[in-house]
Formats: structure tokens, C-alpha cells, sequence
């Protein structure tokens, strides 16, 4: 699949900010319990305009991906079947209720409200990512996708950035939270790097569909394109095969889980292990996991192979081998004639 | 419930593209259209089509077969391209069960090409909407045109009569008769779409001439001219006519 930049940058932002108000209203919510201080108004002032305006350029960044960008909101009308529009409505809805959540905040409202619109942010935020996992998660026609395992690494990766960057703020402003977060941040790098792995070595067990079940002919049918109507690329074979991601894919993929996980991995053990803890070391964590991210979204959408691919003779076999030579690995001699 | 749709016959299919020519010219001018191009004289012509035949050879060689399928919108019954369309701007009228797109509402996300396991919804970078076959429905239903016109522009301009339209549904119509005689076949059957578009399979043919080659006038008979010209007056001459087929499924 090609892999549309402005879907990456939203991830980018969208996942730090909803990544970032979990963290934050937790900590503010497990004060109602009297577990720990809560955060400084001013804090959370700053880190609420953060994530406010990460989820704004998230939003606006997003509507780059669409043939008509005013049109999006139109987008909320099916809300019953589509999860694209799901992920409008509930990314709109988290952004609103993060801002009265923040407006509440600053005027010392009743904290019953308060805290019924921090909820219902925090609720939204993870239906929100939830609904973007599920767009690709409920693809039948790219196999690599459509798997749970797409939707929990996607949640964690969430959590992944919004805890390191919510590790460096806790170093920034003084906050008694910095070994917790530093641990946040070796967990969910840990689990998103492990699912991220389950997610790749899913791959090579993949059940794929062949050319003679796309165009429903005997199984033992040698078959080959020939022709696919035009001289050129067109749309499908554009859209659904990137051709040159598709040889860039071996590369990317090692660099892609050196700085997202392995690298920052480091980072926060060195911190945890030796109490060495400075701006570059937990800002470095970050830019790597974001860096990473980057990288990482560019491969899911570059290691999905649609089944439509299938008419082009595009799609592979097993893992990422492509399929070359289909005639000869087959041992049945078939003969038209008897 | 009515479904429109093709059927094409793979076995006279000689894949000459003429559907997707006359396709391509009748839907870049009419309701739906243009189907944008983009450097159509130069190196690296691209552009929307409804509809495009890909060829495919089965069997090994010297044994092989060259077929063409000419691929469109297959109309599906349980359409997967329509539900995650997050406007509705993706539809499946429940008169006909043809699968339309309103081009005022589609915001060209994508997200249906991404749900067609077919490939055969295209976006018009020009126009920014998803483009995809529509039956030729501003044909089919106007009555301005004589009814054995209205008909899709593929199927009126097929030169080997290898397509046909009709409601499948519908057991007095002609596909329908076609489909249930001749094992008419979907693609990708597992993949839950319930197609709306069928294929004839090849069948074929191969006619043992052996038996009969005394019989055979062949032009380099001196006799050939006079018999052919007393058969052509008089009309008495018999040549042989049967023929051994065989068929093959």
C-alpha cells in the first residue's frame, strides 16, 4: 500500500497528544483517590494547549490525504458502519472536550464536572485511537492488517509516546512523577516492540489467497499475466503496490525498530539504571520514538499487500518473497489436451 | 430484489478492448464524466477507466491458453466498498442493486478502493472523487433511446457478442439463463462480496477435420473453381458440414 504522509503525521500528533492527556489525567485522577499530588495548574494549562494543538495540526494535517478538504466534515454521516468516520467524530469530540476539560481546569470549576469531562476526554482520546487502529484492523483485503495484533500495538504506540515525552515534561517541570515515567516508558516501548514483532512474524504464517482463487480457476492451474490493459501505472497499481517502498521496505524496516524501540530502549535503561537523568538523554528518547514512528507507519503501510494485487500478479506468496517463478514450483503437469 | 449486471463470456472474449474504448468514451461525456487524463500523447499516459481487460495464460507451454478478462465494477450483492465510505456518498440502490458513487458527497479518502478486493474503484486526481462503473444507468434508463439501446456502452459495442446485461435475479432474463446453463462463475468467491458480475467459462473447441479431408474441396483443385461456381447457381452442391467437436471444460 502506499503510504499517504499525511495519515503518518497524524499518528505522529495524534498519538502524542492522546498519548500525553492519558498520562496527565491520570495522574490527576488518581489524586481524587490520594495517590500522589496531582500536577500544578500550569502545568497542565501547557501540556492541555500542547495536546490541543497537536490534535489541531493532527486534524488539519489529516484533511491533506483527501480530494476535497471541505468537505470533511461530512465525514461524521456514517457513523453506524464506517470507522473512518467513527475516528472523525471521536477525534473532533476528544479535541472539544480536552478544551472545556482545560477550561474547567484553569477556573477551578466544580470538580465534578471537571473530572466528568477529563473522563469522558480520556475516553474519547482511546476511542478515538482505537477507531484509527480499527480502520486498518477491519481490512480483510490486507492480510497483514487485519489482525488484533494491528489494534494493540497501535494502542501501545500511543501509550509509548505519550510516556516519554510525558517522562521528559516530568524531568522539565520538577514533577515527582520521573521514575514512574521512566518505567512507563521502558513498559510500553517493551510491549509495543513485542507486539510490533508478533505483528511481523504474523506475516510469514499468513494464509494467502492465489491468482487461481482471484480468478476462481482450478488450483493446480498454472497461471501468469500477460497483460494488464495498459502500458503504464494506473491508480491500482499505484495505490495498492509502491513499488519503490516495496525495495526500500528490507532497510527501512531494521531502521524503523533500531530507533523506535532499540534505541530509546537504551536511552531509558541507562536512565533507570544509572539515575542519569538530563534533557538530552529523556529529549532524545523521544525524538528517537517519534523519528521511529515515522519510519515505522511508512513500513505498515508499505508491508501491507491488498489482494487486488492478485490481478497484477503483485502479490506475494509468503512473507515478503514476491511471486516469482509460480510456474515452476508447481509439480502438477497439467494438460489441456489429455 | 433486482441486480443488474454483466456477464461476459471468457470463451469469445478476444479481448480487443473495444468495451473499455467505447466505455471510456461514453462516460467521459456523459452524466458521470470526464475520466480525466493525464499526458495522454506523451511517454507515460494515466488515466481513470471503468473498465480494463487484463490478459492471462493457463497451462504450460506448448499446452497453454490465452484468455482475456475485462474487469469493472462487479455490482457487488454485499458490497464492501459501501459501508465504510464515512459519508454515504458510496450507495447500493435498492431498485436495481447498482453500486453508485455521489460524486458531491465522496471527500476521496480512498477508503473504498481500500475495501474493493477487485481493484476497481479508481480516484481522478482532476476531479478528486472516486470514479467507478455505473452500469452506464443515465443509458439504461433513458427513454429517449430506442430499448435495444439501452444498454451499457461495453455491451452495445462488444464486436464478438461476448457480453450481456440484464437482471440476474430475474429466472425469465437472459443472463440469468446464461449464468445457469453455462456454470456462469465470480471472481474471488471467498471473499464474501456475492458478486453481481459473472463469467462464462471457456470452453474449448477443437474441430478433427481428419475423417472428413477427402471431402474437402481445397482451393488448389482444379475442380474448386467450376464446383463452387455451379454451387453458387445452382445451390446443389453439398459441402460437408459436420464436424467433430469436442469440449472441454
Amino acid at each position: 500500500m502506499h503510504p499517504p504522509i499525511s495519515l503518518i503525521f497524524f499518528f505522529l500528533t495524534a498519538g502524542t497528544s492522546i498519548g500525553l492527556f492519558i498520562f496527565m489525567y491520570s495522574i490527576e485522577f488518581l489524586k481524587l483517590f490520594g495517590k500522589g499530588q496531582g500536577l500544578p495548574e500550569e502545568v497542565i494549562l501547557k501540556l492541555g494547549i500542547l495536546e490541543l494543538i497537536l490534535i489541531g495540526l493532527g486534524a488539519f494535517g489529516a484533511s491533506f490525504h483527501l480530494g476535497h478538504k471541505l468537505r470533511a466534515w461530512k465525514a461524521i454521516k456514517r457513523f453506524r458502519t464506517s470507522w473512518l468516520s467513527r475516528e472523525a467524530v471521536f477525534s473532533g469530540a476528544y479535541g472539544f472536550s480536552l478544551l472545556v476539560y482545560l477550561i474547567l481546569n484553569q477556573l477551578g470549576a466544580n470538580p465534578l464536572f471537571e473530572h466528568f469531562f477529563g473522563i469522558l476526554t480520556f475516553v474519547l482520546g482511546v476511542l478515538s485511537g482505537f477507531s484509527t487502529a480499527m480502520i486498518y484492523a477491519s481490512n480483510r483485503f490486507v492480510l497483514e492488517w487485519n489482525s488484533s495484533v494491528t489494534v494493540i500495538y497501535y494502542l501501545l504506540m500511543y501509550l509509548m509516546l505519550g510516556s516519554t515525552l510525558m517522562a521528559y515534561f516530568s524531568y522539565l517541570y520538577r514533577l515527582p512523577y520521573l521514575g514512574t515515567f521512566i518505567f512507563l516508558s521502558f513498559l510500553f516501548l517493551v510491549l509495543a516492540f513485542g507486539f510490533r514483532l508478533a505483528f511481523n512474524i504474523r506475516q510469514f504464517y499468513l494464509k494467502r489467497p492465489t491468482m487461481n482463487e482471484a480468478l476462481n480457476l482450478p488450483h493446480n492451474r498454472p497461471i501468469r499475466v500477460v497483460d494488464t490493459g495498459s502500458t503504464t501505472d494506473n491508480y491500482c497499481t499505484e495505490e495498492f503496490y509502491y513499488r519503490k517502498g516495496k525495495e526500500m521496505l528490507s532497510t527501512v524496516i531494521p531502521i524503523a525498530y533500531l530507533l523506535t524501540f532499540i534505541v530509546p530502549l537504551f536511552l531509558v535503561l541507562y536512565a533507570w539504571i544509572t539515575g542519569t537523568v538530563n534533557h538530552w538523554i529523556l529529549g532524545l528518547t523521544y525524538i528517537f520514538v517519534l523519528v521511529g514512528s515515522a519510519l515505522e507507519r511508512w513500513s505498515f503501510f508499505v508491508e501491507g499487500n491488498h489482494v487486488q494485487n492478485l490481478f497484477y500478479g503483485l502479490y506475494p506468496e509468503e512473507g515478503y518473497k514476491l511471486r516469482k517463478g509460480y510456474m515452476e514450483r508447481k509439480e502438477t503437469k497439467i494438460s489441456l489436451y489429455g | 430484489m433486482a441486480q443488474f449486471a454483466l456477464v461476459i463470456d471468457l470463451n469469445t472474449c478476444v479481448g480487443c478492448h473495444a468495451c473499455a474504448t467505447n466505455c471510456k468514451e461514453w462516460n467521459t461525456q456523459a452524466a458521470f464524466g470526464p475520466l480525466s487524463d493525464f499526458d495522454p500523447y506523451g511517454a507515460r499516459p494515466e488515466g481513470v477507466w471503468y473498465n480494463r481487460i487484463m490478459t492471462y495464460e493457463t497451462g504450460e507451454f506448448p499446452n497453454t491458453q490465452v484468455f482475456h478478462l475485462p474487469k469493472s465494477c462487479l455490482h457487488c450483492q454485499d458490497a464492501p466498498c459501501v459501508p465504510v465510505c464515512p459519508t454515504g456518498a458510496s450507495y447500493k440502490r435498492e431498485q436495481d442493486g447498482i453500486v453508485l458513487v455521489n460524486y458531491d458527497d465522496c471527500i476521496g479518502c480512498k477508503l473504498c478502493s481500500w475495501s474493493c478486493p477487485y481493484g476497481c474503484r479508481e480516484f481522478d486526481e482532476a476531479d478528486k472523487v472516486m470514479k467507478k462503473c455505473t452500469l452506464c444507468i443515465d443509458r439504461i434508463y433513458d427513454e429517449s433511446l430506442p430499448p435495444e439501446h439501452r444498454k451499457p456502452a461495453c455491451v452495445l459495442t462488444c464486436p464478438a457478442r461476448a457480453r450481456f446485461f440484464g437482471d440476474i435475479e430475474d429466472p425469465e432474463s437472459e443472463v440469468y439463463r446464461v449464468i445457469e446453463e453455462r456454470n456462469g462463475f465470480v471472481l474471488f468467491p471467498d471473499m464474501g462480496t456475492n458478486p453481481g458480475n459473472h463469467y462464462l467459462p471457456r470452453i474449448e473447441t477443437r474441430v478433427n477435420l481428419e475423417e472428413f479431408e477427402k471431402h474437402i474441396l481445397k482451393p488448389d483443385n482444379p475442380l474448386f473453381l467450376e464446383v463452387m461456381k455451379r454451387h453458387h447457381v445452382s445451390n446443389k452442391t453439398q459441402l460437408p458440414e459436420e464436424k467433430q467437436v469436442e469440449e472441454v471444460v
